[in-house]
């Protein structure tokens, strides 16, 4: 699913380069990312998703040099092929719970919002156990509720990569084990690929496979 | 396109406060010059309206301004009067129809205006309660000063004294109000008119008392002959007019003499018009001959500079209002960088994230000038009769 | 009927008329031409000339004397909504100053003789301080008793109605040449009965017959009686003075006399004549009729 070679990012401001000579994530694996603050783990999630371009490598994410790709290819790619979970969860508080779980499809183009995605969507929310609140505006539900809208946005456009950047990061430890058992189970069930960056050892040992930051670099 | 305009429409429902203001702010910068500038067209056409439909003025030779205003405004102040032979003249001249005017009294404020009956076909006006004036002290009133003054037929009005001191001169006449007349929107809603001899009453020149060869007059009688009684000051003269009294009341002198403010002259064509005029034009008497509407114009230039000058301030403050609500979109876009950026990484193209806040934008000025057109034809329909009730 | 007796009848009546409200009345919805008149010789006038076209109306009623008819308000309003007022004017209106009408459908049938009308002599007038105005209240306003002024008085109806309704001006024109012809007979007629009496010292028991008079040269000395009410002790002794430097053998009255002046009248050699001023509507017969009547009376009196 993602491949990495040769792989060299140098942060703007500051002297901070991030390499990785070598990685592979096959599909369908899950596998968690874990590393200090500041080692670089949140750019390389941004690489695998086309957000930011390598200054030297080549990164290919589902067969695809998404590295070599123009701006709007890489974002027709990224909206249709990755779903990402935020740390903030980066919900819209103007929206409603439904809107927020459909923002891809208002957002490009290259997603078609007909009947049959807002059914899909009722029934994502449905097994994420939050269909029942799906016209409450998102400010009025708890952490674990936020983050599972989250995760709908992220699964509705059935991606085959779900890169999650420090998914329970926000959430108090019940809601933490919850999310964590929602995000394996929904991406296995999706057959999806999952990233999962996170510093909780606890969180990373449910994982199938870890990798170090500093083992990559 | 069309996800970004939901998606503009959710975010300025939720902030609808921010959203109110700014739209409150692109209705005022537009309603403000449209509106004072339809306010005053309207009022301008409302009172060039009365001159318009007042073909000519014939007036004692002054101010034409100060003609118009008293005789189709009825303000205050009483040009010099003319003398009622000029309306035999001008009637004998069969150019024009003369309806005159007499204006110099007032009754608590409102104007008493002294007319003839042509004055109301002229004008339009019908009664809506009550009847016309038939006999000598009867009067109708205007809509506003029935309801003003709680009025109706069968009800009095008294004429105001011109002055306190003067105890000789004009006294008090109690008129009786024969009827009220139908909402016209013009100045003859707040005015009281009578006949023309009514107002000669109110002013001297006609009087009603005792019959001085009644013993009961004995005491008012300064001198006695054969042909002749000469009555004194002790005489008991009648300040209201009824039916029992009504038939000693008379006139002294020549009612050629008696005065009228203003003749307003309807000619039957333009010919009959211009020869008129021209007819005044040559002659050194003392009468001049307006043309209302030219006198308004001219009058309504002066005022239309001024709107120059308001409006450009308008505008100058229109201005600053839409940099501040510039200012408000960009700050608010700053606020919400991190927003864009997370649609970004979801996907939305700059393109989008453009269309977005173009949307934003869109929806804010179309309701703000939606609402501004809404606000300049209300003020266009009720702006100049509401203001007139409220503050004139 | 006393004047005081009818004035006051008048008075009450347009007191009582004054108390009711009233509306403005329409002018007639159909269309039909109207003229309303200020007595009857006017009515009869218009009537003539107006032929059926002009729907011609007398306001007054009852048998008064329109001289003092003090129209009430509803009567105003009606004259407001005529077509054309037709007024007698010399000074026969007193009322015209004490009400509104339009001033142009307001049409003074004498005004084209103005410079005839005759001063009332004898009258009192009233004037105000010591150097007041005053007013002249003794035009005699009778014209219609002088046949000339009459055809004058229907030339300015006709004129009046061809103005108006000039589509039928042809007809008015016509009707008045007949009216006309009526009043020239009639003024032959009574030039023929009056003949005999010029010169001659004549009384009348009102002033009334003054264009009467004027029209046929008659020595004419007017006292102000009534046919119903004895003259007082005084007013005889001023009538004796009155015969001694006016040797009357004849007095005009509007009515017949009641017996008791008729015998003091004999005692002093002096003859009542009815002549009736028909200004109003007569009991029976028209104004030529009534004035037929007269001059058959004055015939007869004339043979003597």
């Amino acid at each position: 699913m993602i491949r990495v070679q040769e792989l060299e990012f140098r942060y703007r401001r500051s002297d901070f380069v991030l390499r990785v000579a070598e990685l592979e994530i096959a599909d369908h694996e899950r596998v968690a990312i874990v590393g200090p603050s500041g080692s670089g783990k949140t750019t390389l999630l941004n690489l695998f998703a086309g957000i930011s371009t390598p200054d030297r490598g080549t990164v290919q994410t589902a067969a695809e040099r998404i590295s070599s790709m123009s701006d709007s290819a890489r974002r027709r790619f990224r909206v249709q092929q990755i779903g990402l979970v935020f740390q903030e969860f980066e919900l819209l508080d103007y929206l409603s719970v439904l809107d927020n779980i459909l923002l891809p499809y208002f957002l490009s183009s290259a997603l078609r919002l007909d009947d049959a995605v807002r059914t899909r969507a009722r029934s994502l929310a449905a097994d994420l156990e939050i269909n029942d609140k799906l016209a409450r505006n998102v400010a009025n539900l708890s952490q674990g509720e936020r983050q599972r809208v989250a995760l709908c946005r992220a699964l509705l456009p059935r991606p085959r990569l779900v890169l999650a950047d420090e998914p329970t990061g926000n959430l108090d430890p019940s809601n933490k084990h919850r999310v964590v058992d929602l995000l394996l189970e929904n991406t296995q069930a999706a057959g999806a690929t999952l990233v999962a960056v996170t510093h909780d050892t606890e969180v990373a040992k449910r994982f199938d496979r870890v990798l170090d930051m500093a083992a990559l670099q | 396109m069309q996800g970004s305009l939901y998606l503009a429409w959710r975010y300025l429902r939720h902030h609808w406060i921010k959203s109110t203001i700014l739209v409150a702010s692109i209705t005022l910068i537009i309603f403000l010059p449209l509106g004072v500038r339809v306010l005053i067209l309207q009022s301008a056409r409302h009172l060039t309206a009365r001159a318009e439909a007042t073909p000519l003025l014939v007036g004692m030779r002054g101010s034409p301004l100060e003609l118009v205003l008293n005789s189709l405004y009825f303000g205050t102040g009483s040009p010099e009067a003319l003398p009622y032979s000029d309306v035999d003249a001008l009637d004998s001249m069969g150019l024009a129809l003369p309806i005159p005017l007499y204006t110099r009294f007032r009754a608590q404020g409102y104007p008493i205006v002294g007319t003839s009956l042509d004055y109301f076909a002229f004008r339009d006006l019908t009664v809506s309660r009550g009847g016309m004036f038939a006999m000598l002290g009867e009067c109708v009133l205007g809509t506003r000063v029935a309801e003003q003054m709680g009025l109706g037929p069968g009800d009095a009005v008294i004429s105001s004294p011109e002055s306190v001191f003067d105890i000789a001169g004009v006294y008090p006449l109690k008129m009786r109000v024969a009827g009220v007349l139908a909402f016209s929107d013009s100045p003859d809603d707040d005015a009281i008119f009578v006949d023309l001899k009514t107002a000669w009453v109110i002013g001297g020149f006609g009087h009603g008392h005792q019959d001085l060869a009644e013993a009961s007059a004995a005491s008012g009688v300064l001198r006695r002959d054969s042909t002749s009684i000469t009555a004194n000051a002790a005489v008991v003269q009648y300040n209201e007019i009824m039916p029992d009294n009504i038939a000693s009341f008379h006139f002294h002198g020549d009612v050629g003499s008696f005065p009228v403010t203003a003749i307003i002259a309807v000619p039957p064509d333009q010919r009959s018009s211009t020869i008129l005029r021209g007819r005044f034009e040559e002659s050194s008497g003392a009468a001049q001959i307006v043309v209302p509407s030219d006198v308004m114009d001219e009058l309504l230039g002066t005022v239309l500079t001024v709107q120059t000058f308001v409006l450009a301030a308008v505008v100058v403050l229109g201005m600053g209002t839409l940099a501040t609500a510039g200012l408000v979109f960009g700050l608010s876009l700053r606020v919400r960088q991190r927003e864009l950026m997370t649609m970004t990484k979801i996907g939305a193209s700059p393109a989008s994230i453009r269309w977005l806040v173009v949307s934003e934008m869109v929806v804010v000025s179309a309701a703000g000038v939606a609402l501004a057109f809404l606000l300049t034809a209300l003020t266009a329909s009720f702006g100049p009769p509401v203001i007139r009730a409220v503050f004139l | 009927m006393s004047r005081i007796t009818v004035v006051s009848l008048v008075v009450i009546c347009a007191c009582a008329g004054g108390d009711e409200p009233r509306v403005s009345t329409p002018k007639d919805g159909d269309g039909t031409p109207h003229a309303i008149v200020t007595n009857y010789p006017l009515e009869y006038f218009a009537q003539r000339i107006g032929g059926g076209i002009v729907q011609v109306e007398f306001p007054m009623a009852g048998d008064g004397d329109p001289a003092f008819w003090q129209p009430n308000a509803d009567a105003i309003l009606r004259m407001q909504s005529a077509d054309v007022i037709l007024t007698n004017g010399a000074t026969y209106e007193k009322w015209i100053d004490q009400v509104s009408l339009p001033m142009r459908r307001v049409i003074n049938t004498s005004a084209s003789f103005t410079e005839r009308y005759l001063e009332v002599v004898g009258t009192v007038t009233h004037t105000h301080g010591p150097e007041g105005d005053h007013s002249h209240e003794g035009t005699a306003f009778t014209t219609w008793l002088d046949p000339g002024l009459a055809a004058l008085q229907a030339e300015t109806i006709a004129e009046a109605f061809s103005g108006r309704w000039p589509a039928n001006a042809s007809a008015f024109q016509d009707n008045l040449t007949a009216l006309r012809a009526d009043l020239e007979q009639l003024d032959q007629d009574l030039r023929s009965a009056l003949t005999a009496m010029r010169g001659v010292p004549l009384l009348a028991s009102h002033p009334v017959y003054q264009y009467l008079a004027s029209r046929y040269a008659l020595d004419l000395e007017s006292v102000t009686w009534e046919p119903e009410e004895m003259p007082s002790e005084r007013a005889w002794r001023a009538f004796r003075d009155l015969l001694a430097r006016h040797p009357a053998r004849w007095m005009i009255w509007e009515a017949e006399p009641m017996p008791e002046i008729r015998a003091r009248l004999r005692e002093l050699d002096v003859r009542p004549l009815m002549f009736a001023p028909l200004g109003n509507r007569p009991t029976d017969g028209d104004y030529i009729a009534g004035m037929n009547a007269n001059v058959r009376r004055l015939g007869a009196v004339a043979a003597q």
